[in-house]
């Protein structure tokens, strides 16, 4: 049989005295879907960064059709024909999506760039995955979904025939999932081999011919999908069994904590009410577009309620003209970007943790080195974050221990009410258990929690009552257990009946 | 532990000790002025004296307490030109308040009123309106420096009352009390953005200024204060420059704006924000300061100290460019 479109052997990386891979051997052949999966900080990403030349190994080689091959920097990758959907989005956020899609490959007549030929062709590679953007906006304003969907459209466009996703499905809603994996069935049939990265175990065994467990940059074992099960690779992952985490919601919920009143105030139709009481956890779903996220900032003052809606805390109006009102309220906001809005990554992990609770770490203005580093402590211990001590820098932890760092840091400030937007986008599934394990505990210790998640399964997971958003207005409110997966999909596409809490 | 890890352990070690040193640039930038120190001594007898390193000291004295704001402004991911112009202007005002009848502690007040002020309009300008802050503080540098000029009408003004040169001549235990001043300000604000929860947050700001307001720090409010703070230490460094020269001098510290950013790149602040300390400022100040000293005892030409000043700085940040780069 001819030599696989791609092997690797003996790959060994060391970040300081950490050691991200050792010894690890891949391969990949001509039309096959490989998957990669392992805990946070495993080294996956490791792995494609040497693959996509932005690392280089300590060790190992790296055979390309056979033959020995030296990925040392990007540009060397992209000749080779491999092409990389990054973990941590890498868009020029002020250039437009064209721009992005097509940067450096810009059709040009005589030195000019041919916008309109560039508009047309971005048209044209978005156009599978249904999305309707004007190709024109500049990146940053976009939604995380899209700016997702436009990473991969700008990897799949660079005609390659090695394609690495490293979580691509992070952001995405069900829809757009099965738009990239139609889109990846069909790069299949003309032979192009896609390594994919993901915690999602569903997805992972819906698409892939084979999949690769590291643990601790070892690889564990490589097995075809049908000889194997989810059970299987979660204990390879993990070195041992998990149970299944049931949250537990039979708890009466306190008095309402935070409320949007929107319901034809100032003579404005849209449906707009929603209640979150003390206690429960309150699941919000919706498609791209719906616009809860921007409903999330509203409650937090990030901005304008969207159609004049009016908030109250506690049961008393109140006007939220910036995140410090919302904070000195009470309630804690975890962003969906921790990159760019929750992190400090040239900052160590004591710093970033403690950065909500400067003043309660603070005595006399002087901030108490050993109670903050105590408590950091306490918290990468709590959620697993791994960390290669509480003095390095955040931006050196991998994709998912930032996530769980940044969701500690917010819990640090001890918020009566938190808003979090996907507090799951990354994380492997034990820390996932963990963050939903907290999030029911804080929601039993007598916080109202609004969560917002593309992911179905987490929602019906730990919340106590799922509110359905599509354009902007709240067509639907139930309670988890009588929701099905179907009814909130069918409420957020607008293809089904409405439900109880529109009768209002 | 395998084979492979054990080969590693003696150059692991060896290259962190290497890369921790250079990393901690206080102590690099100690081990230089060490080496220029013992190097002088060797090459001039003058360099190794009393009468020298107090010459140092006073000359750098203004310099190092400007270096300390705009410290704390680096951090924050400000940045100040007008430093230079507001020290004359306020060397010129407190000159001014004086001839015409004012007290000493009035005249002072004034001053040193007069710097809050810059740093306030400069602070509006950078975070309510958003200008840049090279382009707002390359305006307000070149309009303070016009107001020294207008109002002195470019004479330096002098025949100040005896009393006020008291600070400029004072020893305390034999060293010079601009030093003492100098050496206070870098001990309390080298500790206070150490350990002091309000200029911590200057860290977080100039980090990741969305994060930090997401995080629901003030940011606005405290990178204001950093460029009052910057204008107040300005306007007290011409005071006591003032009060040494026992003058108002429209046009002392001409192009000092660019040698304290030297100075404070030097001892490790980044131009990003985030980054620096007091103490690497102001070992930055002295390390500088000990070239040009070392230059002229070995009469070097002072447009040469130009050129070697402006080499030092390139190389020094080079040099944190290819740690950082090995580092990842
Ligand atoms: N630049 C860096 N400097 C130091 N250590 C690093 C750096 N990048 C990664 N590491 C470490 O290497 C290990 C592997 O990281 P990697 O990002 O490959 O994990 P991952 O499997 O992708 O995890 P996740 O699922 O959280 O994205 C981690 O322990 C991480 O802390
Ligand atoms: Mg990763």
């Amino acid at each position: 049989m001819a030599a696989p479109l791609l092997e690797l052997s003996d790959i060994t990386k060391w970040y300081g005295t950490t050691r991200a891979l050792g010894d690890v051997d891949f391969d990949l052949k001509r039309g096959e879907v490989h998957a990669l999966v392992g805990e946070n900080g495993a080294g996956k990403s490791t792995l494609l960064a040497i693959l996509s030349g932005v690392v280089a190994p300590d060790k190992g080689t790296i055979n390309i059709d056979g033959r020995a091959v030296t990925i040392d920097d990007p540009s060397r990758a992209q000749a080779l024909g491999i092409s990389t959907v990054f973990q941590e989005l890498s868009l020029a956020g002020a250039l437009t999506v064209a721009e992005n899609v097509f940067v450096g490959r810009a059709p040009t007549a005589c030195g000019v760039i041919r916008w309109s030929e560039l508009r047309r062709r971005t048209q044209q590679i978005l156009s599978p995955f249904g999305i309707e953007i004007d190709v024109g906006r500049p990146v940053d304003r976009l939604p995380a979904a899209t700016r997702q969907l436009v990473e991969i459209a700008k990897a799949l466009s660079l005609d390659a025939r090695i394609l690495l996703l490293d979580e691509p499905t992070s952001a995405l809603t069900s829809d757009e999932v099965a738009a990239l994996f139609d889109i990846i069935t069909r790069l299949k049939t003309r032979g192009i081999g896609i390594v994919y990265v993901s915690h999602h175990m569903a997805e992972v065994f819906q698409i892939a011919d084979r999949i690769t467990v590291l643990r601790d940059g070892r690889r564990m074992t490589t097995r075809a999908v049908p000889e194997t099960s989810i059970d299987d690779v979660v204990r390879a992952m993990v070195g041992r069994n998990l149970e299944i985490f049931a949250a537990a919601t039979a708890l009466v919920p306190g008095p309402v904590a935070l409320a949007v009143r929107g319901n034809g105030a100032k003579g404005n139709s849209r449906h707009l009410e929603l209640e979150i009481r003390f206690g429960e956890v309150v699941g919000l779903a919706g498609l791209m577009g719906s616009r809860r996220s921007e409903l999330a900032r509203s409650l937090v003052g990030l901005q304008r309620p969207p159609g004049g809606a009016a908030i109250e805390i506690k049961g008393r109006p109140t006007r939220l003209r910036c995140l410090r009102d919302a904070m000195t309220r009470g309630i804690a906001y975890v962003p969906d970007d921790r990159k760019a809005e929750g992190l400090f990554l040239s900052m160590s992990v004591t710093d970033n943790f403690v950065v909500t609770a400067l003043r309660r770490f603070a005595r006399l203005g002087w901030i108490e080195r050993a109670a903050a580093k105590a408590a950091a402590s306490e918290a990468v211990e709590r959620f697993r974050i791994r960390v290669p001590s509480l003095a390095a820098a955040a931006g050196k932890l991998s994709g998912g221990n930032q996530q769980k760092l940044m969701l500690s840091k917010w819990l640090a400030s001890d918020p009566a009410i938190i808003v979090i937007d996907e507090p799951t986008k990354g994380v492997d599934v034990e820390a996932k258990r963990e963050i939903h394990k907290e999030v029911r505990r804080l929601a039993a210790a007598g916080k109202a929690i609004l969560l917002i998640s593309s992911d179905l399964p987490e929602l019906f997971t730990i919340s106590d009552r799922i509110v359905v958003m599509r354009e902007g207005q709240i067509v639907g409110d139930l309670p988890t257990r009588l929701a099905t997966e179907e009814s909130v999909m069918a409420l957020a596409s607008g293809t089904g009946h409405k439900h109880e809490g529109e009768a209002a | 532990m395998s084979v492979d890890e054990v080969g590693r352990w003696p150059l692991r070690i060896g290259s962190r000790v290497l890369r921790r040193f250079v990393e901690t640039r206080e102590l690099t930038l100690l081990v230089l002025i060490v080496a220029i120190i013992v190097g002088m001594s060797l090459a001039s007898p003058v360099f190794l004296s009393l009468a020298n390193f107090r010459a140092i000291a006073i000359g750098m004295a203004p310099t190092v307490i400007i270096a300390v704001g705009m410290t704390v402004l680096l951090v924050s991911g400000g940045f100040d030109l007008s430093v230079g112009s507001v020290l004359a202007l306020a060397s010129t005002v407190t000159a001014l308040l004086l001839l015409s009848g004012a007290s000493i502690p009035l005249a002072i007040l004034g001053a040193l009123a007069l710097g809050v002020i810059i740093g306030l309009a400069n602070g509006i300008v950078v975070t309510r309106i958003g200008v840049n802050p090279l382009v707002a503080t390359l305006g307000s540098m070149s309009i303070a420096r016009g107001i020294a000029l207008v109002l002195t009408e470019g004479f330096s003004l002098i025949n100040l009352p005896p009393a006020f040169g008291w600070a400029g001549r004072a020893e305390i235990l034999g060293l010079p009390f601009l030093l003492w001043v100098a050496l206070a300000l870098v001990v309390v604000f080298d500790l206070a953005m150490r350990h002091g929860s309000f200029f911590r947050q200057l860290y977080y700001i100039g980090s990741n200024e969305k994060a930090a307001r997401l995080s629901g720090l003030a940011v606005d409010r405290v990178r204001t204060l950093a460029y009052m703070l910057s204008g107040l230490l300005a306007a007290l460094a011409g005071v006591l420059l003032a009060s040494r020269l026992m003058s108002g001098t429209p046009t002392a510290g001409n192009a000092l704006e660019l040698q304290v950013l030297a100075a404070a790149v030097i001892g490790g602040a980044s131009l990003r924000g985030g980054e620096g300390t007091v103490l690497g400022a102001f070992l930055g100040v002295v390390f500088v300061a000990l070239i040009n000293n070392a230059m002229t005892m070995l009469a070097v030409s002072i447009y040469w100290q130009m050129i070697v000043t402006g080499a030092v700085l390139v190389v020094a940040v080079a040099l944190d460019m290819l740690v950082r780069r090995g580092d990842e």
